[in-house]
């Protein structure tokens, strides 16, 4: 259908010709002295800004931030045996697992089987805690770090060695009520 | 007994009605026509009859009062079954919580994690608790069942199926469950490792992690891996398998069943020797001998030195061709040698060419006999050759016939074969020997004296006789299973001959269910036939415009200096030609070889002037022709290793930078080609071929096969077998483990064969040769080692060695007699 522009009826309104005094006067400023309130109502309320990163807030204890490997406390065997039950069911596929077997002489965890590689692919991770629920052997736990960025894509390939390594607590936890 | 006629009856599953072949089992029936699933753990139908060990698959059968075994209940009309009442239902729940009282929370280790029959069964049919407080059974584990296989028996659920298959379908009787109640466990009868020539089978058969391979083990779990399609080019039966793909690496090899091929098992080579696909030894980049030393060198380097030398020696260059070359190779080699060239020495028959007509005789798809006939047949006769050695899995598909199927099965070999014991009567013969066996037995058919002839054959004339008769009645559908052998050596074509009457007498030609079938030397020595890599035939099976000289003539032209340059596709004549003694001399004065070769075998290590790298059958493309005709197809599944490229377009490329193009851009093109030109494949295609391949012989196409000329022919009379006078007959034979493939996997290396000398008792007693000792094989000045290994059923005067192995091959020898002594 061809358009037909008598059918556009644009509408102009216009304010009133004269200015006219005070209502003039209310009419040009009224409003902004009305945001101004808010404005300077809010200088009464002082700073809120956390001064990230020197400042940073608790996080709480369910957080799910980068994962951690666990080692037995009393062995020291590594927990996790290598059965990709983590990797099965991560929905974003970064995890890798290559598993091997323990040897007397080379008895790396408790089970028959070990991850010889496992990684995780944390510029993949969605963080959902999955794996973490997978794990049949809380061998794999997610932690409160969640400052991960780094310059480079491939040193976001966590390795064992890193993800069982202790790390270090940067962000404090948020105690009990607060 | 002729294939069972199908009858359909109807009953009804769940309140539907289903119709299915009478005499099937429910839970097969209730799957496949009802699709309505019943949970089994130890029935498998490839296995045999149902045992009704587990009873996962119990059901209500309307009119029984009790619950019946769905697995062990045969369809019958108007059976009214219900699998998914409230009785049936606490049934499987039952059933599972009683087969997991015992067994482990292993999953997270347990390599059948994730493929586990008991995890689904559990899962789908389970009830989800378990209210067992008490201490499980415990057995020492891990264990090794064997090299291969590893035992784990508190996963053990007891269904019988390992012990079955070993029992019934192997029938190496080595399995047995010892012990009783809870304390049942899974052993060899003797303690001994489980070592056969199909043991991997029961991991796949083992409805729990309690049988697991050694070589995969840990390696991956199912969402790690792909699974791809393709064929085991490792021998002639060329079993369906699929590879477990891992990171561009094989990790396992499965059956992909296929009822018209491998019938759903695969053997050992063909299971594990995928290995050699992986390891530091394998060949992965082109190399060019320099200083005497073959050195790696770019691809530009080699195809360069390679087009030199080729070009160089132009018409006077030979070509032999192996077994595990492609139909696509074969083509662009012939483009290479005749078009490029204008050489028409090439052959892919070791030992000498064969007559065109009488090639075509054998190939007719009229006297076409398929895998499954030999389960269905009448009668088989094993001809000049051993199934377990030269195409293992129809060692299993005969034992099933002889079993199930009351096939007659008659044996006519010189070595002993493993397959005696389940035969109605074995005969022994001379080696080299099967033309005038076959002779014989063709004779003593058509009621002619057949007694000279046996006697010339070294066989017992009332073996002939009694091997007739039985032929004879056994009734009309006959197949004969037979060894390229048959139709090796200097009288082939009398072989041939022989054995086209022999078929003629018992009127095979057209005979449904019956005809020849042969196992050829190599895995796809009949598509490359076909194809026209033949001195004497051209693509289709046509006629040759020139007749060039054929492997043997090769080797000696060589030798003499009238051939200067040799291709090895794929063949090492150190190992596959009947003399050693010919092809050193001949490769020690070739002026050029160009190996294509996945492995320094002797002849490549010693003589290759370029080697150019083998792909492995799984990263190989292009099509191969089954002995019974079925062209299939492989398929590349991981990346060519290393710089390893695909052969076809290194052949097409060669064949341009000499000066003649091919014109070849795809693989698929040129299998298109094929397609095009052999006539009795006309209308194939990859699409049409597929994953299960196609019978050729069974297509309107096969009506354009070439017209061969009809026996009876007049038979040559045969020359008698050499008498021993003292000293022993040579025979020879190729184990199944004697491949490259074998030594380079580490898993199966324990099997790689060392020569051995068998001996009849009554020989050893006489040479004063015990077991076990080490013997000297010799002739002609030359000689051959090995341990002595007596065999009771070792016929007397003769002496069998092996052949195709790196050392001390029976191809060094020269027969017919040999001495043996001890050394
Ligand atoms: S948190 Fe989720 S996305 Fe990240 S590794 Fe675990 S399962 Fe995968
Ligand atoms: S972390 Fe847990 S789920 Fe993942 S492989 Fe290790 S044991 Fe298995
Ligand atoms: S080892 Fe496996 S196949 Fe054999 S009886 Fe036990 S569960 Fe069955
Ligand atoms: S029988 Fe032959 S084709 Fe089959 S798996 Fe064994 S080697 Fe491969
Ligand atoms: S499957 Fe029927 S009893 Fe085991």
């Amino acid at each position: 259908m061809a358009w037909d522009p008598e059918k556009d009826v644009i509408e102009v309104i216009r304010g009133p010709q004269k200015a006219g005094g005070a209502g003039g006067l209310y009419r040009a400023f009224g409003e902004t002295l009305r945001g101004l309130k808010t404005t300077f109502g809010q200088l009464r309320m002082g700073v809120d800004t956390i001064q990230y990163p020197e400042q940073k807030i608790p996080v709480y204890p369910r957080f799910r931030g980068r994962h951690q490997l666990h080692r037995f406390e009393d062995t020291g065997l590594e927990k996790c045996v290598g059965c990709s039950l983590c990797a099965a069911a991560c929905p974003s596929d970064c995890i890798r697992v290559v598993a091997a077997e323990n040897t007397p002489e080379h008895r790396v965890s408790a089970g028959e089987r070990y991850a010889a590689v496992y990684e995780i692919n944390l510029s993949r991770c969605i963080f959902c805690g999955y794996c973490e629920v997978a794990c049949p052997f809380d061998a794999i736990t997610m932690g409160h770090e969640f400052e991960l960025s780094d310059a480079n894509r491939s040193d976001l390939i966590f390795t064992k060695e890193m993800l069982l390594a202790e790390p270090i607590e940067r962000t404090p936890l948020r105690a009990e009520g607060e | 007994m002729p294939r069972p006629v199908e009858k359909l009856v109807s009953l009804t599953i769940n309140g539907n009605e289903v119709q299915a072949p009478a005499g099937m089992m429910l839970a097969d029936a209730a799957l496949k026509y009802g699709d309505v699933e019943i949970p089994v753990f130890c029935y498998d139908a490839k296995i045999g009859p149902p045992v009704g060990a587990c009873r996962m698959c119990l059901v209500e059968i309307e009119g029984i009062p009790k619950m019946q075994a769905g697995c062990s209940v045969a369809v019958t009309d108007g059976m009214v079954v219900h699998t998914d009442t409230p009785t049936v239902k606490a049934a499987q729940e039952a059933v599972l919580e009683f087969i997991l009282i015992n067994h482990p929370l292993d999953c997270p280790v347990c390599d059948k994690g994730g493929e586990c029959p008991l995890q689904d069964n559990a899962f789908g049919w389970g009830g989800g608790l378990s209210r067992f407080i008490e201490p499980k059974r415990h057995f020492e584990k891990p264990l090794a069942l064997s090299p291969l296989i590893a035992i784990d028996r508190e996963r053990c659920i007891l269904c019988y199926r390992c012990v079955r298959y070993s029992q019934e379908v192997a029938e190496d009787f080595q399995l047995v469950l010892e012990e009783r109640g809870a304390d049942t466990f899974v052993t060899t009868f003797d303690g001994h490792p489980y070592v056969a020539p199909f043991s991997g089978n029961i991991i796949e058969l083992c409805p729990v992690g309690a049988l697991t391979s050694r070589p995969y083990r840990f390696r991956a779990r199912p969402w790690d891996i792909e699974q791809a399609g393709s064929v085991c080019t490792l021998c002639p039966a060329q079993c369906n398998v699929s590879f477990s793909v891992r990171d561009e690496r094989v990790l396992r090899v499965l059956g992909r069943d296929h009822e018209g091929v491998d019938d759903g098992w695969l053997c050992d080579k063909g299971r594990f020797a995928y290995q050699a696909i992986h390891v530091d030894q394998r060949i992965t980049a082109p190399m060019l001998r320099d200083g005497g030393q073959l050195r790696p060198v770019t691809w530009e380097i080699a195809i360069e030195a390679a087009a030199n030398l080729l070009s160089h020696a132009g018409a006077n260059t030979g070509a032999l061709v192996g077994g595990e070359t492609t139909n696509e190779e074969g083509v662009l080699l012939t483009h290479l040698m005749r078009e490029t060239l204008g050489s028409h020495d090439l052959d892919s028959r070791p030992g000498g060419a064969l007559e065109l007509e009488l090639l075509r005789a054998l190939n007719a798809p009229t006297l076409q006999a398929s895998v499954p006939d030999l389960q269905y047949a009448h009668a088989v006769l094993v001809l000049d050759c051993e199934p377990v050695d030269d195409a293992p899995i129809l060692d299993l598909r005969l034992r099933k016939g002889v079993r199930h199927h009351g096939v007659k099965l008659l044996i006519g070999s010189s070595r002993p074969s493993a397959l005696d014991e389940r035969a109605a009567h074995s005969a022994r013969f001379a080696p080299g020997c099967g033309e005038a066996f076959a002779a014989a037995l063709g004779a003593e058919l058509a009621g002619q004296p057949s007694a000279s002839l046996a006697e010339a054959a070294g066989a017992d004339p009332a073996d002939v006789v009694a091997l007739a008769t039985e032929l004879r009645e056994a009734g009309e559908e006959v197949v004969i299973l037979w060894g390229e052998r048959l139709t090796a050596g200097p009288r082939r074509n009398e072989g041939a001959r022989a054995l086209l009457n022999l078929a003629q007498e018992l009127g095979l030609d057209g005979q449904d269910g019956g005809g020849l079938l042969e196992i050829p030397s190599g895995t796809n020595s009949r598509g490359l036939r076909e194809v026209g890599v033949l001195p004497n035939a051209s693509i289709g099976l046509g006629d040759a415009a020139t007749v060039g000289r054929d492997s043997e003539q090769i080797g000696e032209a060589l030798a003499a200096g009238d051939l200067s340059a040799v291709i090895l596709l794929h063949s090492d004549p150190l190992l596959d030609q009947p003399s050693s003694a010919l092809w050193q001399r001949a490769l020690g004065k070739a002026s050029a070889v160009i190996a294509h070769a996945a492995f320094l075998t002797p002849a490549v290590l010693e003589h290759a002037n370029v080697v150019f790298p083998a792909e492995s059958y799984a990263e190989k493309e292009g099509t191969v022709v089954h002995p019974d005709s079925r062209v299939q197809r492989l398929r590349r599944s991981i990346a060519r290793q290393g710089e390893t490229r695909a052969e076809w377009a290194l052949l097409a490329e060669l064949a341009a930078r000499i000066g003649n193009d091919p014109k070849a851009l795809t693989c698929s093109m040129v299998s298109a080609r094929i397609f095009e030109q052999v006539p009795f494949y006309a209308g194939l295609s990859l699409d049409l071929i597929g994953g299960v391949g196609i019978r050729w012989s069974e297509r309107e196409a096969a009506a354009s096969f070439p017209a061969a000329p009809a026996a009876p022919f007049t038979l040559d009379p045969p020359p008698a077998a050499a008498s021993p006078n003292g000293l022993l007959r040579l025979g020879s034979f190729r184990s199944i483990w004697a491949s490259p493939d074998v030594e380079a996997s580490p898993a199966l290396a324990f099997l790689h064969p060392r020569q051995r000398v068998e001996l009849s008792p009554a020989d050893a007693e006489r040479l004063g040769i015990a077991h076990g000792e080490n013997v000297t094989v010799a002739s002609n000045g030359d000689s051959v080692t090995g341990l002595a290994h007596i065999r009771a059923a070792a016929p007397d005067g003769t002496v069998f060695l092996q052949t195709s192995i790196p050392e001390g091959s029976a191809a060094l020898l020269e027969g017919p007699l040999v001495e043996v002594k001890r050394s």
